[in-house]
């Protein structure tokens, strides 16, 4: 009995639903917030976010005459609910609620679903600027999903001593035991890697290309309004805390203080620092990049540097 | 518990949409600066949407021409409710130096129900931001009707 409460506390409140939620929602008002004071902006409150989400809910909602509804209004939700399992798996320094269920590659998995949930939810609104949306956002999954493969495998091998790991469990020891991933120089040009990785995965300013709202009327969630897309925000907002938590897992692991709390608030700050480098400052100095080059980017500059660190770590420089 | 906060967002985060309908894109241009550093509208929460389905309110600027009529109807269809229109610009309230053109069919109150009206050729991004403010309040009062 107090088993199944746990871990229903673990999936409703702490690291899952409630937990995410508020951090994701704060941490992209804090890059809204940012960003407008970068360009020299007053810009909107930090909670912005949490207002547009309960502004949308409070929407009609049109189904357009050509869209598939179920299609249409299940895929944010399929969306969101991936985006909550990845916060459940995502250790905080030596806190892991649900050790042992799910490795990097379940992760890896996962990340890949609220991205082809827009691309079915494009496709099931029938308009043809979600046509374009969507084999942009398919490009993008190609782009980025090569050098993320290739980080993660480099983690592995250096954690798994001898072998390759794939498990949480052991990353996290190995950077309580040696320090943080970070710290082994071979490791840095995966970690910038993975900082480019970031805002693509994100959907972030300078690759923003599937939703580009003034080129294409915001790609795949052209057609959608009111509730699914007050998922739709939530899952980009959920993606802003579980990107860089999921980099802090992987290279600013350690430790830890031995209070949960503390770990918490320091985890936080870590996955702010991250998101402030990774997502903030490309979005307040870049321009929209085109498809081609968001591509001809990632598989030529940031597959290499993850190549190249791999390649370091594997003869154990 | 989310009927108040529901109701406390739905005049804090007004996205726009913009209709040029036939307008000489200088009452554009005054929108776009609206959005700059200077006047920052983004402070109050608005954002640019870039689809009418993601839009609270529907600016409309120019004489509406016979060409634009249409589709200024059709775009005023597709914004979900509750929805606020603002014309912006002396065009959409009396056709200005357009009136009696043939091809134009304005003003705009006469094919749909205008909000809020801000004038001037072209009125200054202060105006356009009074303008967009009191949208807000009818947006508030439209949610707490609904």
């Amino acid at each position: 009995m107090t088993m199944i409460l746990t871990i229903l506390f673990y999936i409703l409140i702490f690291p899952g639903l409630l937990f995410c939620v508020t951090a994701g929602l704060l941490l992209s008002g804090i890059d809204r917030k940012l960003v407008a004071r970068m360009q020299g902006r007053v810009g909107p409150p930090v909670t912005q976010p949490i207002y547009d989400f309960f502004k949308l809910l409070g929407k009609e909602t049109i189904i357009p005459a050509a869209a598939n509804k179920k299609v249409f209004l299940t895929a944010p939700v399929v969306g969101f609910i991936s985006l909550v399992t990845i916060a459940l798996f995502i250790p905080i320094k030596l806190f892991m609620p649900m050790s042992g269920v799910a490795d990097v590659v379940v992760i890896l998995y996962l990340l890949c679903i609220p991205s082809l949930a827009l691309i079915v939810g494009g496709a099931a609104s029938g308009s043809p600027f979600a046509g374009v949306g969507i084999s942009r956002e398919m490009v993008a999954i190609i782009a980025y999903e090569l050098p993320l493969a290739i980080i993660l495998l480099t983690v592995g091998k250096l954690a798994g001593v001898g072998g390759v790991t794939f498990s949480f469990d052991e990353i996290e020891l190995y950077q309580a035991y040696f320090g943080p991933n970070i710290a082994h120089w071979s490791m840095l040009p995966a970690a910038v890697a993975m900082l480019l990785v970031i805002p693509c995965e994100a959907g972030s300013h300078p690759f923003d290309i599937a939703e580009a709202e003034t080129e294409i009327c915001e790609g795949p969630l052209c057609e959608y309004s009111g509730r699914p897309l007050a998922v739709f925000k939530l899952n980009a907002a959920l993606k802003t805390f579980v990107m860089p938590a999921l980099f802090t897992a992987l290279f600013l692991g350690g430790m830890g203080t031995g209070r949960l709390w503390l770990d918490v608030l320091i985890f936080l700050a870590e996955c702010f620092a991250v998101m402030f480098v990774s997502m903030t400052l490309p979005h307040a100095i870049c321009a929209r990049l085109k498809v081609e080059q968001t591509f001809k980017f990632y598989w030529t500059t940031v597959t290499g540097l993850a190549i190249c660190s791999f390649a370091l770590v594997w003869l154990g420089v | 518990m989310f009927k108040k906060l529901i109701k406390k967002s739905a005049g804090k985060s007004p996205w726009l949409f913009h209709v040029n309908a036939g307008s000489c894109n200088g009452c554009d241009i005054e929108i776009v600066a609206c959005l700059t550093p200077r006047y920052d509208a983004e402070r109050f929460g608005f954002k640019l949407a870039g689809t009418p389905r993601h839009a609270d309110i529907i600016v409309v600027s120019g004489p509406v021409t016979s060409q634009t009529k249409e589709r200024v109807l059709r775009v005023l269809a597709q914004a979900p409710e509750p929805k606020v229109v603002v014309a912006v610009g002396s065009c959409p309230q009396s056709c200005n130096v357009f009136k009696g053109s043939y091809s134009v069919e304005g003003p705009l109150k006469n094919l749909t129900h205008v909000d809020v009206e801000v004038c001037g050729c072209a009125p200054k991004p202060e105006a356009i931001m009074a303008g967009l403010v009191e949208a807000t309040k009818i947006l508030r009062e439209k949610r707490g009707e609904n």
